[in-house]
């Protein structure tokens, strides 16, 4: 049996609108797929874990979504005392969201306020809140925001568009092997009575990175 | 200054590094970038390799391979290294493993030359 179906065969509801080269069934792997199929192989053989672990993780990442964070976001919007216990534990928190966290990492929720805004990096590697908000974006992953959000989170921060007043400090959480960071934006007036679930519609990956607030256009405007 | 900044910065250690301008690049994970990650999680959850020492493993490729690998194919690599040095694996058996994976892809009926 091939593996190559195995992110497909999934239910959730996912974005599958790219483009990506058809799979067939006897397109020559490239050397570092053969080499992962080959790795994980002989450990299976060695009984270092089972074959069916490997597929059932894929679907516990295709299910991670930032879907998932937005909930949390809008909750935290709209409930005060579930904020509180965000804030003092953001593991404990998304927990209690039945969000199961499959790695051992604990979770630190930044609050933007109109005084303080918060933006997440990982300098060494890629640390993410994969459980709440999927797998990272290229971009988070690679040099240039790596390298700069630490020293010119405003520079970095307009490149996204985003324009932080001079008197609003920002804060630069640099991620760990294990304390991750979620951002917990603010949010947007004029939104007082939508409904948790259109709340959570509004809260995008971006904003909860940090690079972006989340915005509310009213139709009527 | 010359070798001094190799000594203080190891190739991972990139925050406050000047950098050029953010691309916003995203793609969806190939199959096997998929497995991959799976693979990560999974040798992570039987203390077989841990994150750090999945991120030590990666840094000690050194910055050309760090250069020149994508994002899982220094993971990939990086594992392999690591199962050697515990003697879980050796390069013999990986070598000979991947011969037999390629081997599967590479029956007469699918060869394409002409």
């Amino acid at each position: 049996m091939s593996d190559h179906d195995s992110s497909h065969d999934h239910d959730h509801d996912h974005d599958h609108d790219h483009p990506h080269a058809p799979i067939t069934a006897d397109e020559k792997p490239g050397y570092y797929d053969v080499m992962e199929t080959a790795v994980r192989e002989l450990l299976v053989e060695r009984k270092l874990f089972g074959p069916d672990e490997i597929r059932r993780q894929i679907e516990v990442l295709d299910s991670r979504t930032p879907a998932l964070g937005a909930k949390v976001v809008a909750r935290a919007w709209t409930d005060p005392d579930f904020k509180s216990r965000l804030l003092a534990n953001g593991r404990s928190g998304c927990e209690e969201m039945g969000i199961t966290f499959y790695d051992d990492t604990q979770l630190i929720v930044l609050e933007n306020t109109p005084d303080v805004h918060n933006l997440i990096v990982c300098t060494l590697c890629s640390c993410y809140p994969r459980p709440v908000l999927g797998l990272p974006p290229d971009w988070y992953k690679l040099k240039p925001y790596r390298a700069r959000a630490v020293y010119e989170p405003r520079a970095v921060l307009e490149e996204f568009g985003t324009h932080i007043p001079d008197d609003v400090e920002i804060r630069v959480s640099d991620s760990t092997a294990v304390i991750r960071y979620l951002v917990l934006p603010m949010r947007p007036e004029g939104t007082e009575a939508l409904s948790e679930q259109q709340l959570a519609d509004l809260v995008t990956r971006d904003a909860m990175i940090g690079v972006i607030p989340v915005s509310y256009l009213k139709e009527a405007a | 200054m010359g070798s001094e900044a190799l000594v203080r910065k190891l190739p991972n250690d990139i925050g406050g590094d000047a950098a050029g301008k953010i691309e916003r690049v995203e793609h969806e994970l190939l199959p096997w970038e998929k497995r991959c990650h799976a693979l990560a999680d999974v040798l992570d959850f039987h203390k077989i390799i841990n994150t750090e020492e999945k991120r030590r493993g990666v840094e000690s490729l050194g910055s050309e391979m760090i250069g020149k690998l994508s994002y899982y194919e220094r993971w990939i690599v990086a594992f392999a290294n690591i199962l050697f040095q515990k003697g879980i694996l050796t390069p013999g058996e990986l070598a000979v493993k991947m011969q037999e994976v390629e081997a599967r892809y590479t029956t007469p009926e699918t060869s394409h030359h002409g």
